[in-house]
């Protein structure tokens, strides 16, 4: 066989390895009641519920912060993060959150928000336009 | 509709319409035309379609810098009435960032893109000669595509594109647009999105997209090389642009990273997010087709690895604009854009470019240059072919995982990226990375065709001894241990490769000048990785945190990192060696900083080092941003940022001032403690010590003149608090019969202190101490990160562009000579 047909096939190998071991890390976007069922770290996405608390108290400790989402089928679920809590969180549209469960709690190691954005945001409501003229 | 709005700047906005126009038409004209040329050049001696599309590409060049001056002048005039000016631009902006809110949104990267690309065919129109006529259908039939990104019209209840002098009125809806005098409710813009209210984010764009512009030029080659069947004389000027390209897409990467690193507050200079990534693509790729292209030229092997990695470079451009621009990546990524409608127009343009590659290369098929012998083992051709193949390979990862959302959409299928998916990254790029390194070192020692095989196994033990050797000392100077294996080997593989491109830029001083361009980019690239593996890997967060007061015991047992810490102003803390004190914070322009200062005593307690660390807030309408002050060591970096404070929200309180508010202000305390003291006693309280040194019986009051009668009496008061000493004087007055007490407050140290009573019978005085709570103080948290050796990055950086400089000058020169 030719040298360049075996480095073709071992070339073909390496990129169906890549793609098995991609595909064998992948993880799943799942709701809270597969985080229980689980024990391996996933994501989790939902709205954050604006009505209960979220808290956060940097004097009591800076790194522990909590809230409340509700995933895809409703159920809500209470949601500790160990950090600080992410600017403009309450402005979040949806979050997409990366972690397990521990209890009755899900511990999130990541969150990944999305923000209300400047194009679809396409009304312009007088509430917005009349704090501008106070502004002169 | 009949509305006649006042105050409407509308004639910059229909001039720069027109030159939306123009430009589409010019690069239409010239691209029809430029095709026709190439197609009748054999035929006839008539020049008038080559002049047409001359013409209107030159057309086309002029309109686009129209657009950018009336662009300009609506960010430049602040008119509002405009979207693009309001929704990225504020009064308060200095002109410097209105440059930047020119590409800040999508259709001034649009512009921006189509700006250099004219530029580049003005350039090639000059320069390509005989190629003028193929390669330039190809560069107005990407300008015209481009075009229609920006047109904006409607055809058929569609939008094509989307225009950048689209007016307010017409982009959103709002009772607000029935006022003819809707423009005098609106006052300022949206401003700019505070991160990117960066020097960087000045110079990053328009360098990333004269990159990704660039990458069309060898592709426009490459296809003409196919279509005219000039099937090797295309390496050579396409040699030259893409190694330009490479060099500058590589730059606009890196400066973006720099940019991430000093001004966003996620911690590094990369995070492998899908936008990051994407722009990754075809510069990988570029770099492995300008290889094959060398492998290509020197021996005419691989003639079709070399044009299908150049081809595939441009369409990944596009994939990766389309990747950053649809909306597609909206749960994976933090910064990329949302849909603008232009989710299907954007896959159009990718099919476009990949059905042209298809279709030359199927056509052609037969009549390719493919050889049927097989390299030699032993030539450096035959290695350099296979490094290159990696680094595709390496490439092609990255899109399999980058591109989760579109296969999602693809296949309808639910599949999220890895959890861990930098460690995933991490892992498989550095496997990637070892190989790779491994064959830019190894090809050094073979000769172009031919090499003794004994010599060569020989002298690459030697090296890879050196090499091994170097990293166990790197590996203890610089404290490595926390590193995985893995990294381990691409340190020592990088290094080998810095050291067998050493030898041959050693010899190239010698005379053999030629390939010191190549020899000094392998050891920029080495230098690069050796830098960011050490730095990411043992990068430390030195304001680690473990007194979480509520909820430590629950966390101690996940060893979860815990970040942050809590500063109080003027409250110092430990950390790492250093005493970190919060100073306070001071407003420069549209800049909130915070004053950090960072002391370090020696044993003796002796100052050995003080700076002070700035980290900014910026507030703007649309939240906080916070970005981190980093101070620079030859060695390390120590980077540091506010995560969060409470100084934004507590505004101090001598604004309030008043002395009906007293009672109020008195709230913002806790409960107050008396104490009696006489002169020498030590009231101790939470944060320290008050010591009452003496009495001043001619206390004065500004405004109060004192009569005879009068009494004013000054309690000198030492607080001593964090090693700090404030003086205060409260004072009590009796002023006609009635008796007044000035309280005296010490914003600094969260304190008010009182002079409640007289005790003339015991010598003593009543002092109130009114403390700030803790959650009244201000406070901030603060994260710090150690990175070290990062300067091996950036020097990396720059050298490695340094060796595509001298690449490129030499390429050039072989142009000239042929």
């Amino acid at each position: 066989m030719k040298k360049s047909s075996i480095f073709g096939i071992i070339i073909i190998a390496i990129a169906i390895a890549v793609v098995i071991s991609t595909y064998s890390n992948s993880s799943t976007y799942g709701t809270f009641t597969e985080a229980t069922e689980t024990q391996a770290e996933l994501h989790v996405v939902g709205q954050l519920n604006k009505g209960k608390e979220l808290y956060y108290d940097a004097t009591k400790d800076a790194n522990y912060f909590s809230f409340f989402m509700k995933d895809k089928d409703g159920k809500e679920c209470k949601v500790i993060f160990t950090g600080t809590k992410p600017q403009d969180f309450e402005r979040s549209e949806q979050l997409v959150l990366t972690g397990k469960m521990q209890g009755n709690e899900f511990h999130a190691s990541k969150i990944l928000m999305k923000c209300p954005s400047k194009y679809n945001d396409n009304k312009l409501n007088v509430a917005e336009a009349t704090p501008k003229t106070a502004n002169l | 509709m009949d509305i006649a709005f006042k105050n409407e700047h509308l004639f910059v906005g229909d001039l720069g319409r027109l030159f939306v126009a123009l430009a589409f038409g010019g690069a239409l004209i010239s691209f029809i035309s430029y095709f026709f040329a190439t197609r009748e050049e054999s035929l006839n001696k008539d020049t008038s379609w080559h002049k047409l599309a001359r013409v209107g590409f030159w057309l086309n060049s002029l309109a686009i810098v129209g657009m950018g001056v009336c662009l300009f002048m609506i960010l430049y005039n602040h008119y509002f009435e405009y979207h693009y000016a309001w929704s990225y631009t504020s009064r308060s902006l200095p002109v410097y960032y209105l440059i930047s809110g020119f590409w800040n949104g999508q259709e001034g990267g649009f512009l921006l893109w189509m700006f250099w690309q004219a530029v580049l065919g003005n350039i090639l129109i000059r320069k390509a000669g005989s190629w003028e006529k193929p390669v330039m259908t190809v560069i107005a039939l990407s300008q015209a595509i481009l075009g229609t990104m920006v047109l904006g019209i409607d055809i058929f209840g569609a939008r094509i594109g989307s225009s950048p002098f689209l007016l307010l009125r017409n982009a959103m809806e709002g009772p607000i647009f029935q006022n003819p005098d809707y423009l005098s409710f609106i006052k300022d813009g949206r401003g700019m999105n505070p991160t990117l209210q960066n020097y960087w984010m000045v110079i990053h764009p328009p360098t990333l997209f004269l990159g990704f512009a660039s990458v069309v030029v060898p592709f426009a080659y490459a296809i003409a090389g196919l279509w005219q069947k000039r099937y090797k004389d295309w390496v050579k000027p396409a040699l030259s642009y893409g190694l330009f390209s490479a060099m500058i897409l590589g730059t606009g990467i890196i400066m973006g990273a720099f940019w991430a690193y000093e001004s966003l507050n996620f911690g590094g200079f990369w995070a492998w997010d899908p936008v990051e990534n994407a722009s990754v693509f075809p510069w990988l790729t570029l770099v492995a087709a300008l290889h094959v292209m060398i492998v290509f030229k020197n021996t005419g092997h691989s003639y079709f690895t070399a044009t299908f990695l150049v081809l595939i470079s441009f369409v990944l451009v596009w994939y990766s604009s389309f990747l950053a621009r649809s909306g597609i990546l909206g749960e994976s990524s933090v910064h990329s854009f949302t849909d603008l409608g232009m989710f299907w127009h954007l896959v159009l343009a990718i099919i476009i470019f990949l059905v042209l590659s298809i279709y030359f290369l199927v056509v052609r098929w037969k009549e390719l240059p493919i050889t049927q012998k097989d390299e030699d083992t032993y030539s450096r051709e035959f290695w350099m072919f296979v490094g290159a193949v990696f680094l595709a390979l390496a490439c092609f990862h990255l899109i399999v995982v980058t591109s989760f959302p579109v296969w999602n959409k693809m296949f309808g299928t639910e599949l999220a990226p890895p959890t861990n998916v930098v460690k995933h990254y991490n892992i498989i790029q550095a496997c990637f990375a070892v190989v790779i390194m491994f064959f830019t070192g190894l090809t050094q020692f073979l000769k172009y065709k031919k090499t003794d095989s004994k010599v060569f196994v020989i002298t690459n033990f030697v090296y890879l001894g050196f090499a091994g050797l170097l990293t166990v000392l790197i590996f203890f100077v610089a404290g490595l241990s926390k590193l995985q294996y893995l990294y381990l080997v691409v340190i020592f593989t990088s290094l080998y490769s810095i050291m067998a491109n050493g030898k041959i830029l050693a010899e190239a001083l010698k005379g053999k000048f030629k390939l010191a361009g190549s020899a000094v980019a392998h050891i920029g690239f080495g230098l690069m990785l050796v830098g960011a593996v050490i730095a990411a890997g043992t990068s430390k967060v030195v304001s680690e945190n473990n007194t979480g007061e509520q909820y430590s015991a629950e966390f101690a047992k996940e060893e979860n990192p815990r970040e942050n810490v809590l500063l109080y102003r003027n409250e110092p803390i430990e950390m790492n060696g250093y005493s970190v004190t919060f100073l306070g914070d001071t407003i420069e322009g549209a800049q909130h900083l915070f004053n950090i200062a960072y002391e370090r005593k020696d044993k003796d307690g002796k100052l050995v080092e003080n700076f002070v660390l700035r980290p900014n807030v910026i507030q703007s309408q649309d939240g906080m941003s916070s970005s981190p002050d980093t101070k620079h060591y030859l060695t390390y970096d120590l980077y540091t940022h506010v995560t969060m404070t409470n100084v934004l929200q507590n505004k101090p309180e001598e604004e309030k001032g008043g002395h009906d508010e007293q009672q109020d202000d008195d709230k913002n305390y806790d409960a107050p403690m008396t104490h009696e003291v006489g002169v020498g006693d030590t009231i101790r309280y939470r944060d320290g010590v008050i010591v009452f040194k003496g009495v001043n019986k001619q206390a004065k009051l500004q405004n109060i003149p004192l009569t005879d009668k009068d009494v004013a009496v000054g309690a000198q008061l030492e607080v001593i608090t964090h090693g700090r000493t404030i003086n205060a004087e409260p004072i009590y007055m009796i002023k006609n019969g009635s008796a007044f007490d000035f309280p005296k407050k010490l914003e600094d140290a969260g304190l008010k202190l009182r002079i409640s009573k007289i005790l003339p019978e015991k010598q003593k005085f009543e002092i109130t101490v009114y403390q700030q709570p803790e959650s009244k103080k201000q406070f901030i948290v603060l994260k710090a990160i150690q990175f070290p050796y990062i300067n091996f990055l950036w020097a990396g950086v720059v050298i490695m562009v340094i060796g595509f400089l001298m690449s490129i000058f030499r390429r050039n020169k072989e142009l000239k000579t042929t």
